[in-house]
């Protein structure tokens, strides 16, 4: 499988012809009797001795491909077509620029309609963005941002929205193997203005500025960074469901009894903003330890999620509550900012030193930060065997979202992390 | 009395052929006249591939260091050192060297890829999964 992502890596690393060898996969784990057999066996690829095939690798002349120096200039027209309708959806189908949903085809006339809703030019650079770290980054513009949210089926008016997503230059479709899901939050004036639902159903499929404007994330990673290609840039080995709209809410700021998630971020109230995270999946809190109180119920499911850090993110939790739960959390159990039930949920979710370093990703990813030095790993490595340590970095980790409209008192959790946030006004 | 009852059924066969071969000349025009339209590519801007030459061979490796380089995922570095063992078995003049890169697999390690060039050895870097 990794055959196709190694060869395309090479390629987009300017050496198509790399010497690669391959073995049977995955190994994470596997025991060393298993690891010496693969060691002393064949590449599944060509079917050679590894042994043979890398004494070959390392002593074979190079051919004239292969010393080959100067630039690869790759372009692309800025037209499909012409063609019928049904040929084009049928051409986008089957190049891998949709969700395998029909699109609306991005005409002339409707990348016009749909650039009125911003005063930025058409030709103005948003960013660069790429599938993952391994992978090459592709650059676009507004125009090309309007061209995707068209085809996501988006209004005008959510351009503004959908360009401050794209200016994060960050993926929905990120590459790795455990099928990340990612997720947007919006606040601030935009959200009514665009009519989007932060109240009863928000988070399902029953509002069309939710819906496009999560669309048009999947959309535009894949068709502005090469996202989203299986076997090549997209190798999550189950995908993830929430990839389709990339769970796009905005937060019921007007039943919150907290502050709004951007202005702990530090915008104004009357600033747009969007807000992304990234994780795995979503549960639901209902019939967790009924009658003990939120706190209590929040708490357990913080217990189960992942506990590593890498270089790039910290572990954190992304708590969404419906109003009636944040009401009763601060009215009846005392938690008057958001900042104090996440201090209160880092306090009380530890776990023990061998469930926090005998994890694989933290193996893989926060051992090497502790190893460094990197604190607090560094300190929490050092601990006694029987210590508890926090599940969390730090309580910051911990995010609390207000969503819903106040039909029953639930709530959601999910193992999300705050990547960022992005000024919508800044695209107006 | 039969043609009386012959001449309406062969009607209505004439009626339908014909509209069916009406229908059929319509729907081949229609689908000639079906508009061609060209739409805006929804791709973004490739960046430039600068070409790198691979690194020159030797001819025989006797003699020469190879170094196994682990790039940091789980249980890689036992494979790796699985690898490197099985080459040096396989290899007997080549001298075997298993290294750990530093970090995990987002982190560079300068140090390393100098000293195997300052040894102008060469190197087999696992990679994943």
């Amino acid at each position: 499988m990794f055959e196709d992502n190694a060869k395309a890596a090479a390629f987009k690393r300017g050496m198509p012809l790399q010497r690669i060898t391959f073995i049977p996969h995955p190994i994470a784990f596997k025991p060393v009797s298993l690891l010496s057999e693969y060691a002393k066996g064949k590449d599944p690829v060509t079917g050679k001795p590894l042994v043979q095939e890398i004494v070959e690798a390392l002593t074979r002349p190079l051919s004239d491909e292969e010393k080959k120096t100067g630039v690869l200039e790759r372009s692309r027209p800025r037209f499909v077509g012409p063609d019928t309708e049904e040929n084009l959806q049928r051409l986008f189908h089957k190049n891998g620029w949709t969700d395998d949903l029909p699109i609306v085809l991005p005409t002339e006339k409707r990348v016009a309609e749909m650039l009125k809703g911003t005063s930025q030019p058409p030709d103005k650079i948003v960013g660069k963005m790429t599938p993952g770290s391994a992978h090459e980054a592709w650059e676009y513009t507004v125009e090309k941002v309007a061209i995707n949210a068209v085809m996501a089926g988006a209004k005008p008016e959510y351009l503004p929205v959908i360009l401050a997503i794209a200016s994060t230059k960050t993926t929905s479709l990120f590459a790795s193997t455990t099928s990340f899901a990612r997720m947007v939050v919006v606040n601030g004036p935009i959200r009514e203005e665009i009519g989007m639902n932060s109240g009863i159903g928000a988070m399902g499929p029953f509002n069309q500025a939710n819906a496009a404007i999560g669309r048009a994330w999947t959309l535009l990673s894949k068709n502005l960074s090469g996202a989203g290609i299986i076997g090549d840039t997209y190798l999550g080995s189950q995908g993830n469901n929430l990839s389709y709209n990339n769970v796009c809410i905005a937060e019921n700021e007007a039943k919150s009894p907290w502050k709004p998630f951007h202005v702990e971020k530090g915008f104004k109230p009357e600033e747009s903003a969007v807000s992304l995270f990234h994780g795995w999946g979503i549960t639901h809190g209902v019939g967790v330890r009924a009658n003990k109180g939120y706190r209590n119920q929040i708490r357990e499911l913080l217990k189960v999620f992942n506990v590593y850090s890498s270089p790039t993110s910290n572990a954190g939790a992304l708590v969404l509550m419906d109003p009636l739960v944040a009401k009763e959390l601060k009215e009846a159990e005392g938690f008057d900012t958001k900042e104090k039930l996440s201090q209160w949920l880092y306090e009380n979710t530890l776990v023990t030193y061998d469930g926090f370093w005998d994890d694989e990703l933290v193996v893989s990813f926060t051992l090497p930060l502790a190893k460094k030095g990197v604190e607090p790993f560094a300190s929490r490595l050092k601990l006694p065997k029987d210590a508890m340590m926090p599940r969390y970095p730090s309580p910051k980790g911990i995010n609390l979202i207000v969503v819903g409209g106040e039909a029953n008192a639930f709530f959601q959790a999910g193992d999300f992390r705050y990547i960022g946030s992005a000024s919508v006004d800044a695209w107006r | 009395m039969n043609q009386r009852k012959t001449w309406p059924f062969i009607g209505v066969l004439f009626f339908i052929g014909f509209s069916v071969a009406f229908l059929y000349e319509r729907a081949a025009a229609s689908q000639q006249e079906e508009p061609l339209i060209s739409v805006l590519n929804p791709l973004g801007k490739l960046p430039s591939i600068t070409l790198v030459p691979l690194a020159p061979r030797p001819d025989r490796l006797d003699g020469r260091t190879v170094y196994f380089v682990d790039s940091g995922f789980p249980t890689t570095d036992k494979f790796m050192r699985e690898l490197a063992a099985s080459f040096a078995k396989s290899m007997p003049n080549v001298k075997t060297e298993f290294r750990a890169k530093i970090g995990s697999f987002f982190d560079d390690d300068p140090k390393l890829w100098t000293e195997i060039k300052e040894k102008k050895a060469l190197v087999v870097l696992g990679v994943g999964h």
